[in-house]
């Protein structure tokens, strides 16, 4: 964990509430495996909002770092205000992110909205490794999916909308399809309903695939002080932002 | 010339609790410490306080345990803890290796399960003090209903006091209407030092559900927005008692914990500022420093209770 200044280099909506603001910050930018998470002020003088919020890595490019989100309440807006030049206070890289396989494998990637976030910074990693990656992002309706540019070349990107506006009808856990069954691993990060429906769906034949989650709880520290942030796990209460937020999908979800 | 930072916390007692510099985390802001030692200078302390012991493991309180509010928080984490074996077994004998005294929070339910507790850590390498956890108000049972009344909080020191000869300090809750009188009771039953305040009794209401926001509806209030009703118990303890007082609510930076010393604290806590900031506690012990430096000021002791009506 670094504090550190992060400088704004741009800041772009990139679907309807939802922006990419990406920093210049040399600490919080390294040695961060995916899947981790950044506290972030949200204001100019951390008075207001009081607590920094957690943000996971979108993506990393040497000394940069994006993040993504949605404009949801306060601190996402002052976010979403921020222009190049300005100047907010950080500290990261924290908790524990995805496990990637050491051998080659097929990777699929469950995006539930704005849980896309840390799915792209896996995604191109996963590709640099050399695995076969499929990413499905499922929303409410087109509008809300993360434009198909934003992800490495390599990766095959399949949309799901609940009102069938693009790609496939439903919602994630429903249009797994042939992908289910192609998988080695299985990584996902969205709310807690699609993670229980995930868990539904591969209590049966998906246990070898050891599925991980990204998963999200309330947190004003981040580092394992205030104790807020806890997940209840097959295994015993856990901490979301020092043992988590990767969890394994059936220790939460039994 | 660096002035003095040195305090006693326990003078003529049998233990002594002299801290380097008078600045500590405020229990259950700062976890078992390990964190924190990862990844700063620990021993830069004055001392560490520990997340409450309780006799045996406890879970903690179901989501959502902690509401943000203008300026601070509502937390109901209701005393997650590895439990008093642990701390016997895993957590004290690394304590031990630190250079840096560390103050064991119990958190028991009843006033014999303060002595039993306070028996078990007696003696053992790695604590150098109690500190009573009378005030939690996130529990159902030994929290604040033995520390809002003052016979209970003396018989629940007394109990403590007895089984030990490390220092013992109480931490009072603010949410009573007389805190001197709980002060005195704790200090007639042998306490080394008192410490207030634990948090303020606080609510809020999530308009969308029509509910309260934490299951157990109450939690506690803590962060900048308590400072004043801080300052002002220990300004009114202070007076009242002639054991050391710590102060502790909002201090987030040197200037704030200068005005707790001020109104009659001879150390701080820090507790909720370190969610927000986690160099927090080294930023206060910087800033008490250089406040001391720049006012010329060569001991700390120079100011403590400077600002009482006739100092302490």
């Amino acid at each position: 964990m670094k504090l550190e200044s992060a400088v704004v280099i741009s800041n772009t909506k990139v679907y309807e509430n939802t922006y990419v603001t990406w920093f210049h910050a040399p600490e919080l930018a390294s040695g961060v495996s995916p899947g981790q998470f950044l506290m972030m002020h949200c204001s100019n003088d951390r008075r207001d909002p009081y607590f920094a919020r957690a943000f996971s890595y979108h993506r990393i490019d040497g000394e940069r770092f994006a993040i993504l989100y949605a404009v949801v309440g306060r601190g996402t807006a002052f976010l979403a205000s921020l222009t190049g030049g300005d100047i907010v206070q950080a500290y990261g890289p924290l908790g524990k992110g995805f496990r990637l396989p050491g051998e080659r494998g097929n990777l699929l990637l469950l995006a539930g909205g704005v849980g896309v976030a840390p799915m792209v910074d896996t995604a191109e990693r996963a590709v640099a490794a050399g695995h076969a990656v499929v990413a499905m992002m499922g929303a409410r309706s087109a509008a809300g999916l993360l434009p198909a540019g934003h992800w490495p070349a390599d990766v095959e990107y399949i949309t799901v909308t609940e009102d069938g506006s693009s790609g496939l009808a439903g919602r994630v856990t429903e249009a797994l399809g042939e992908y289910q069954p192609w998988a080695s691993r299985i990584y996902a990060c969205g709310p807690n309903a699609m993670f229980r429906s995930l868990a539904e769906v591969l209590r049966h034949n998906g246990r070898h695939q050891r599925p991980e989650i990204l998963m999200e709880e309330n947190m004003p520290c981040g580092w394992g002080m205030c104790y807020g942030c806890a997940v209840f796990t097959r295994r015993g209460v856990r901490l979301c932002c020092k043992d988590g937020p990767r969890f394994n999908l059936f220790d939460v979800f039994p | 010339m660096q002035p003095n930072l040195q305090v006693d916390l326990a003078p003529g007692r049998k233990r002594d609790l002299v801290l380097k510099n008078p600045v500590m985390p405020a229990s259950g802001t700062f976890s078992w410490g390990f964190d924190f030692a990862a990844r700063f200078d620990i021993e830069a302390l004055g001392a560490v306080v520990s997340k409450g012991i309780t006799r045996f493991p406890r879970q903690g309180n179901q989501q959502p345990r902690v509401a943000e509010t203008p300026m601070g928080m509502l937390n109901s984490i209701g005393l997650q803890s590895v439990g008093l074996d642990a701390v016997i077994d895993d957590l004290a004998p690394q304590w031990s290796r630190w250079g840096v005294p560390v103050i064991a929070n119990v958190a028991a339910d009843t006033v014999a399960e303060f002595g039993e507790m306070a028996r078990a850590l007696d003696g053992l390498p790695g604590i150098a003090a109690l500190e009573l956890n009378i005030s939690c108000p996130n529990v159902d049972a030994g929290g604040i209903e033995i520390g809002q009344d003052p016979v209970a909080s003396g018989r629940a020191t007394e109990a403590a006091v007895r089984n030990t000869d490390l220092p013992v300090i109480v931490k009072l809750t603010p949410n009573v209407t007389d805190p001197v009188a709980l002060a005195r009771a704790c200090e007639d039953a042998g306490a080394s030092a008192i410490c207030a305040i634990n948090t303020v009794l606080g609510l809020a209401i999530d308009t969308k559900r029509r509910r309260p926001v934490l299951p157990r509806a109450r939690g506690g209030l803590s962060g900048p927005a308590i400072k004043p009703i801080a300052l002002r118990m220990v300004y009114d303890v202070a007076r009242a008692v002639n054991v050391p007082v710590i102060g502790c609510g909002g201090i987030e930076s040197g200037e704030d914990a200068i005005e707790f010393l001020m109104a009659g604290a001879t150390a701080v806590q820090v507790g909720t500022a370190t969610f927000a900031n986690p160099r927090a506690l080294l930023d206060v012990i910087e800033g008490i420093e250089a406040w001391l430096v720049r006012e010329d000021v060569a001991d700390v002791h120079e100011i403590i209770g400077c600002a009482q009506p006739q100092p302490v």
